[in-house]
């Protein structure tokens, strides 16, 4: 009897586990940007022109189970073919499938084209930290806060020195690559608030704890925040007429090579 | 009687023949099986705390890349070859494979190749780091100069080479050696499963042969192929690495869907449905196969245009896939249903691939795909296919074909516990792991945040189901092997000759040398 149950008991920890860690606020991260919002619209369309195809196989494969049990003791059919019915399970599919592609290829379209730029972040990769740069007020910093201003439109240029390392805040709904010797792009315009991510490629021992912060705040805020910058001695600016043309890779050092 | 004499160890040792070479193929890739599940167990006890602790992050890492390249390399695509080695001279009526020692020679090249891959977790700086896709410049020699990531790349070309040579060897075997009668549409689908693979394996596998090969030389002989500072671009090696290495996740699943097709078929006492489609599935599958490398790397930078045409490449693969299921399901409609172990697994297999199917065209779609990319949903995704998919189909296939291989069957009492004990347990471990994605939680990290604790200690808890089923599986083996032969089983015990039988079911279980008394006719 016990053994009958046993499956029943293991499903019903999913949903226990699902309650027991912290609640889900939301399906598939909390979106705060434009492009976030779309990526998650996107999801839901396609989640719901999908569900069927991932429920109907499963729903089917219990009826079967369940209705042409041998114990029900009939002869077994002899039809080994239906060309219409194979033809609508081919097309059918595909027609859904360009349904997906459709809003799929616009939010795309808002991930890779930019509204006019407020502010311009260059973002360096480094075993194990990110360094952010501001060219237009000549800062430059290293493994603290990005800080930029709330709801303007802040576009990032990526790169890195060393190894691929990606730029990753879940509720921006931007990960971007940063490839030594390539600059790459992408952008958000974030409410207040402070946000979390982490490096999402592989980059050594220490990846995992490679972790990104951002601190979206009020002009007043960031105002302040450049002052004090632009101030201190501590943050020593770098060239801003250098800044993104990193020698990626410094040959010297060369290990087993 | 010279062969008797023999120790069985020797006669395995030297031995051409197709079976033999099929069983050490299958044992090979059991006992890899068992350092690959033990180093997924080092995971979940290291992921069991969000603040890890049981391994350092460097080792952690090795055992990452490792876990990966030996299911990969060494359990699954063995295993595969293992049945195909087995069955496909069998199934087509033919007395051995094309080439015979060269047939032994590809497995003989796995032996050093895996010894090589376990020691070197043992040499300075220990194994491969960089995860199973060694991405450059992590894996170059300024940032893993020590000896792991050269052994990985050996670890790639021997079990390469063996592959393209076994795939060689199936296609001669394949084209030249099928009993009279058999064209190419009459072939049991198992075969063209096989072809569809050999033709995959011959394609893909010499690039990413290439691809380790330009490694090696940026690592020691100062060339720059993806070094930027001397001109060299280390997203060329993602997209050479992804040109062999998403066809080869078809290449771990295609031969498996052609054993489902004859479990299902022959549990549910109807010919299977819709041959002639399940063929152009295969084979469209094949061909799209290396068409949607690019969608591995949707957030490196590529341009919209390209991006929007693998995406659609992506979702369109999900098309002959989906034909595979219906089919499967319609081949069970009307049918009569006996549930062995081999149909359980065999319904398992369906009922968790059509998960792992669909969340990869989730993931073709590219905005969805951006945000999952290297979360725990991919994790969860590749494992609903290769565990959900291959594993199930492998398991199913020993189920279906150990009568034949032995003459005996496997204990199914035993196998019902192993069924569920797999199936719950991969269900516990991978599920939840698409929600943990869906939040924000990165793979291959070795600590993560608080509150994905929780449903992680779900997942290692799964594990401990597959750890089990998993020793009763093997256990299971032993006691069917020692088992004497009191009553030898007929040739058909699961009696497929009468609905749609191919030909392994017309010799004795086990067959003779040379497989069949008579060759056999196809009408």
């Amino acid at each position: 009897m016990f053994k009958r149950k046993l499956p029943w008991l293991a499903l019903a920890l999913v949903p226990a586990a699902v309650y027991a860690s912290e609640p889900l606020t939301s399906w598939l991260f909390n979106p705060v940007t434009p492009v976030a919002h779309d990526v998650r619209e996107t999801f839901k369309i396609m989640l719901g022109l999908t569900l069927p195809f991932l429920l109907l196989p499963q729903i089917l494969l219990a009826y079967a189970i369940w209705k042409f049990n041998e114990k029900r003791g009939h002869q077994p059919a002899t039809f080994h073919e239906n060309v219409p019915l194979e033809i609508v399970w081919t097309v059918v599919p595909a027609l859904v499938l360009v349904a997906i592609a459709i809003p799929a290829y616009s939010t795309l379209k808002k991930i890779e084209v930019p509204p006019k730029s407020d502010l311009v972040v260059e973002v360096i990769g480094h075993q194990f930290f990110w360094e952010y740069r501001l060219p237009r007020y000549d800062i430059g910093y290293a493994n603290e806060p990005l800080v930029v201003p709330a709801d303007k439109i802040i576009t990032l240029n990526l790169t890195s020195v060393d190894v691929i390392h990606s730029w990753w805040v879940p509720s921006f709904g931007v990960k971007q690559d940063a490839n030594p010797g390539r600059i790459t792009h992408a952008w958000f315009k974030a409410p207040e608030g402070h946000y979390k991510g982490q490096c999402a490629e592989l980059c050594g021992p220490l990846h995992g704890e490679m972790w990104i912060d951002v601190e979206v705040v009020s002009e007043q805020e960031f105002e302040k925040w450049l002052e004090e910058r632009m101030g201190s001695a501590a943050s020593a600016p770098p060239d801003s007429a250098h800044s993104m043309m990193l020698s990626p890779e410094p040959e010297s050092e060369v290990v087993n090579g | 009687m010279a062969e008797k004499k023999q120790s069985l160890l020797l006669r395995y040792m030297s031995s051409t023949d197709h079976k033999e070479i099929g069983i050490m193929y299958l044992i090979f890739a059991l006992v890899m099986g068992i350092v690959g599940g033990f180093l997924a167990g080092m995971i979940r006890m290291q992921l069991w705390e969000a603040s890890g602790g049981v391994v350092s992050p460097e080792l952690y890492n090795q055992i990452v890349t490792m876990h990966a390249t030996i299911m990969i390399f060494f359990v699954i695509i063995p295993a595969m070859a293992g049945f195909g080695n087995y069955l496909v001279p069998l199934m087509i009526g033919a007395r051995d494979m094309a080439f015979p020692k060269l047939n032994a020679f590809s497995f003989w090249l796995l032996i050093p190749a895996a010894i090589i891959g376990i020691a070197s977790f043992f040499v300075e700086g220990g194994a491969a780091a960089g995860g199973w896709t060694s991405y450059q410049p992590l894996t170059s020699a300024q940032y893993s100069g020590t000896p792991g990531v050269d052994m990985w790349i050996i670890v790639v070309h021997l079990t390469g080479a063996s592959s393209i040579l076994g795939a060689i060897n199936f296609i001669v075997t394949i084209f030249n050696m099928r009993a009279p009668g058999m064209g190419f549409m009459k072939m049991p689908l198992y075969v063209w499963a096989w072809l569809t693979n050999a033709f995959m394996i011959l394609v893909g596998t010499p690039v990413l042969a290439g691809a380790v090969t330009m490694v090696l030389f940026d690592r020691h002989f100062g060339t720059g192929f993806f070094r930027p500072s001397e001109g060299g671009d280390p997203v060329l090696y993602q997209h050479l690495f992804w040109f062999y290495s998403h066809p080869a996740v078809y290449i771990m699943i295609v031969p498996g869907f052609g054993a489902i097709s004859h479990i299902v078929a022959a549990f549910s006492r109807k010919k299977v449905f819709g041959y002639h489609g399940m063929v152009y599935a295969v084979a469209g599958i094949g061909v799209l196969g290396f068409m949607v490398w690019a969608h591995h790397m949707f957030t490196t930078g590529l341009s919209p245009a390209v991006r929007a045409f693998f995406a659609f490449m992506t979702m369109l693969i999900a098309v002959p896939t989906g034909v595979k299921i219906f089919s499967w399901l319609a081949t069970m409609w009307g049918g009569t249903l006996k549930f062995t172990v081999a149909m359980k697994f065999a319904l398992g297999m369906i009922s968790l691939f059509v998960i792992g199917g669909i969340s990869g065209v989730w993931l073709g779609n590219v905005p969805v795909d951006i945000q999952l990319h290297d979360s725990y949903f991919v994790v969860a995704h590749l494992h609903y296919v290769l565990f959900g998919g291959s594993v199930m189909s492998l398991l199913g296939a020993a189920y279906f074909w150990f009568p034949k291989m032995s003459g005996k069957y496997l204990d199914e009492k035993l196998g019902n516990i192993v069924f569920w004990c797999m199936y719950i347990g991969m269900s516990m471990t991978f599920l939840l792991m698409h929600w943990t994605g869906m939040e924000g939680m990165a793979r291959r990290t070795y600590v993560y945040r608080p509150q994905f604790e929780g449903m992680n200690q779900i997942m290692s808890f799964g594990y401990v189901f597959m750890l089990l089923g998993g020793i009763l599986f093997c256990w299971s083996l032993v006691k069917a092997i020692r088992k004497p032969v009191t009553t030898p089983l007929n040739d058909d015990p699961w009696n497929v000759n009468d609905i749609q039988g191919s030909l392994e079911w017309k010799t004795s279980s086990p067959p003779p040398k040379e497989n069949f008394k008579t060759i056999p006719v196809v009408p």
